[in-house]
């Protein structure tokens, strides 16, 4: 006998995949583009205008991103409104992330409206006017320009938390809903590691973001390439 | 807990003279509930079912209303029936086994609030319907198929693992402690862990295994297993210690391996 699938293990299943496939992938390349910025204004213009350069790109952003995206989210909102949270009677850790894990896609839903408005197309008013997407040339200067107003630097220190969390338990997640991680024991030691991610994640992705606004970010500049210096020691062209 | 756990059991030095039950009081089904307060005389070793009894017998609030005696449900008295759960101090658990020491210990106070479970119909003031889990069973087809009509010889061996695991899975009792406590579960929308790991407990089974796919059909429906929301509060507050989330992992990869990924297999 067949086993027959309903329309919502369907679509949770997939929703449980575009949130690791795409957007998770998405996600560690984002963070990569942004660490760029750690090199300075042209090392980061650069990395954009690489991205720029990719064949199939608009298939890729509306398929490959946006898509997903939408899915993901709108069907995640559906997902926590099912949620009956008892977390003050039943105050356990994991009660707690399933909680943070609701909590965190609400926020980010809202806020990643917010930042594709603001960077990919410039569309919010009283902000920056000027979409990153076909200006990579600017690129530093419109996020750096965005990032010397202090809420607004909040609001995405906020968001890329909220993302590291959101993605490094989402792993988690998948890997128990999938039936892939299963004993006790199992779960624990996969979990420390998310928890890890979820860490790494955060202090690489505020990081970046403090590249905008101070050279080499958070970390002594003595670490990073000064962008000068790289300019000197590229070959020469003939 | 160790067989000799009630030996170290912790006692009140200083118990109150008297207690104060705050219970959750409905006339009928779909009437509205309201709270009241009854006052009894302490003594040793109250546990919740022989406080409501003290009440029972002279139903009077605190303010010295007169008013009808508390309803609830009880049976074995020594938490494997499962009847008697309630909600006591916002935990799930069985009033049977809810001692009044740990209880104002744990609190601080000498007041202990009853509830009936709010996931299942409340039929009048502690007493729920708890129908909703043995329709669950149905779903699953939680049991083995044997028609009788030949001898089919000895059962199939087991190891004892497996004859172990199984155990553990057959000591549910269907007390509703998991649905109570699983922030996914109500509005009919989620099976919870309870018809999971039954459906689990005969997928192990040598002959049950046959029926695997008529099994996980049940659990692959819009309430079905893929509503799970990984809370974990179900294993938390099983009164009989069964790994119920492990028998919802183990059933996950039964589903990924057998269903999504079966049509690999044509």
């Amino acid at each position: 006998m067949a086993v027959k699938f309903s329309n919502t293990f369907l679509l949770r299943k997939l929703h449980q995949l575009t949130g690791i496939i795409p957007l998770g992938m998405f996600y560690f390349v984002h963070l990569w583009t942004n660490s760029a910025a750690l090199n300075g204004a042209k090392v980061f213009d650069d990395h954009v205008q690489d991205i720029h350069n990719f064949p199939y790109l608009l298939l890729i952003e509306i398929f490959g991103i946006f898509v997903p995206l939408v899915f993901h989210s709108v069907y995640g909102i559906l997902i926590s409104a099912e949620a009956k949270p008892n977390v003050l009677n039943y105050g356990y850790v994991r009660n707690w992330f399933y909680l943070f894990q609701r909590a965190t896609g609400i926020f980010l839903f809202f806020f990643l409206l917010f930042h594709i408005l603001n960077f990919r197309f410039g569309l919010i008013p009283g902000l920056n006017l000027i979409p990153v997407a076909g200006n990579a040339d600017k690129a530093y200067s419109i996020v750096s320009g965005e990032f010397q107003i202090t809420w607004v630097m909040v609001i995405y220190i906020i968001g890329i938390l909220a993302t590291a969390w959101h993605l490094a338990y989402g792993f988690f997640l998948f890997a128990v809903d999938w039936g892939i991680v299963i004993g006790e024991k199992a779960q624990k030691v996969v979990l420390y590691g998310c928890l890890s991610l979820a860490v790494m994640l955060g202090v690489a992705g505020i990081n970046a973001a403090f590249a905008f606004v101070r050279p080499c970010g958070l970390l002594p500049t003595a670490l990073c390439e000064e962008p000068h210096k790289a300019e000197t020691n590229a070959p020469k062209k003939f | 807990m160790t067989t000799n756990a009630h030996i170290e059991k912790k006692r009140l030095d200083n118990p109150p003279a008297s207690i104060k039950f705050k219970i959750q009081r409905r006339e009928k089904e779909g009437a509205a509930s309201h709270w009241e307060t009854f006052e009894i005389p302490y003594r040793r070793n109250l546990n919740v079912i022989s406080a409501l009894m003290d009440i029972r017998k002279n139903p009077v609030t605190i303010e010295g209303k007169q008013t009808t005696p508390p309803v609830w449900d009880m049976s074995c008295l020594e938490q494997v029936c499962g009847i008697c759960t309630m909600v006591i101090d916002g935990k799930v658990r069985q009033s049977c086994s809810a001692l009044i020491d740990d209880l104002l210990l744990a609190s601080g106070g000498d007041t202990v609030t009853l509830a009936p479970m709010s996931k299942f119909p409340n039929v009048r003031d502690l007493k729920v319907d708890r129908s909703k889990m043995f329709d669950h069973l149905k779903q699953v087809e939680a049991w083995i198929e044997l028609d009788g009509t030949y001898d089919l010889g000895p059962g199939p061996h087991v190891t004892n693992e497996l004859a172990q695991e199984r155990y553990s899975y057959s000591r549910c009792m269907t007390c509703g402690c998991c649905l109570e406590a699983c922030p996914q579960y109500g509005d009919d929308n989620y099976i919870g862990p309870q018809a999971i790991a039954q459906a689990h407990l005969f997928n192990m089974h040598p002959t049950g295994k046959a029926n695997i796919d008529d099994r996980l059909n049940g659990l692959m429906g819009d309430d079905g297993i893929t509503n799970c929301g990984n809370a974990q509060n179900c294993i938390k507050v099983c009164p009989m210690g069964i790994p119920l989330t492990k028998a919802i992992y183990e059933t996950n990869r039964d589903i990924t391996v057998n269903a999504l990924f079966g049509w690999l297999k044509k």
